[in-house]
């Protein structure tokens, strides 16, 4: 059976709803709580978005401390254009890219995240030129049953969090925005000065090394 | 990659490219014509999918993720209070 086609990304005709609505009523009758839900809730992802562009994850702090300070101040402009989220994506982008500026990096997604042409797959799991079927698996994957299921254990839990830690910055930054935060394509690409082809050459890079450290562990696990 | 079909090693960088619709339609129907015949590269591609799906079910793990600083987070609220203009702490 052919496997569905995926649907066509949404378009800008049917935004989706924003999924801080409450929250963002709740800020600007200034209740405190929303405020540290807001804040713990968007800390993991604004560092790993703001690590992409600075040196140190001491900066990366000081970059998502600017953002709300920004955000704070700027709260009664906002006019709800964009989602909530992607207002605050908006600002520490802009912050940690000043930032990164002013540290004279370079522009980090001008080498798409570097590491060369890495394949997905190691070329030996594939047959060589002169086999049967050249290009062709040769070691090829096993079906995942019920990964959701399998991936509640704690270990395997730690497992994925090292592997979205051991990624280049830059990956980890897309992996983050699009399938953590589930912002649209063409949201990480403005936020990020990225082309729609080098964003999904980034996030399939970042997807295909996640899957290879999920593929070691079922197999250590059915070992 | 070759005019005429699409093999195993060439399907398995395309699967973020085809699951997010961005394919120009001479590939798509060559991407098809492959995932008809290749149960292997169906794994593959549910792999990536569900990698995706393990991806964002670790936001709603709160174990894992690195809370700001204390007195970051003080700082921010203090912030947070004067500009809301509320002298009182929160209900």
């Amino acid at each position: 059976m052919l496997p569905t086609r995926p649907p066509a990304p949404s378009s800008a005709a049917h935004p989706a709803p924003d999924p801080d609505a409450a929250l963002l009523d709740a800020l600007r009758a200034g209740d405190e709580d929303a405020f540290v839900t807001l804040v713990t809730r968007y800390h993991p992802s604004f560092k790993r978005v703001a690590r992409a562009y600075v040196s140190t994850d001491a900066v990366a702090e000081e970059v998502v401390q600017e953002t709300w300070l920004a955000a704070i101040d700027g709260l009664g402009r906002f006019e709800q254009r964009a989602t909530l989220r992607t207002w605050l994506f908006h600002i520490l982008a802009n912050k940690a890219k000043t930032r990164g500026v002013r540290e004279r990096r370079s522009v980090p997604f001008a080498s798409l995240g570097g590491e060369g042409d890495e394949p997905s797959v190691p070329p030996e799991r594939f047959q060589g030129d002169g086999a049967a079927w050249p290009g062709h698996w040769a070691t090829p994957p096993r079906p995942w049953e019920d990964p959701e299921l399998r991936l509640q254990s704690l270990e395997a839990r730690e497992r994925l969090r090292a592997a979205i830690g051991a990624l280049p910055e830059t990956q980890q930054a897309v992996l983050t925005l699009r399938d953590v935060e589930g912002l649209e394509a063409d949201e990480v690409c403005d936020l990020l000065d990225l082309t729609p082809g080098n964003q999904r050459v980034i996030l399939h890079r970042a997807r295909a090394r996640v899957r290879a450290a999920l593929e070691d562990y079922f197999e250590e696990e059915l070992a | 990659m070759s005019f005429d079909e699409i093999v195993c090693r060439e399907f398995v960088e395309l699967a973020t490219d085809y699951l997010e619709g961005a394919m120009p339609e001479p590939t798509l129907e060559l991407v098809e014509e492959h995932l008809a015949m290749c149960d292997w590269c169906r794994d593959y591609l549910h792999h990536i999918e569900a990698t995706a799906g393990a991806v964002a079910a670790t936001a709603d793990d709160a174990r894992f993720a690195p809370a700001p600083p204390d007195s970051a987070l003080h700082s921010l609220v203090g912030a947070f209070r004067r500009r809301s203009g509320g002298a009182g702490g929160s209900a």
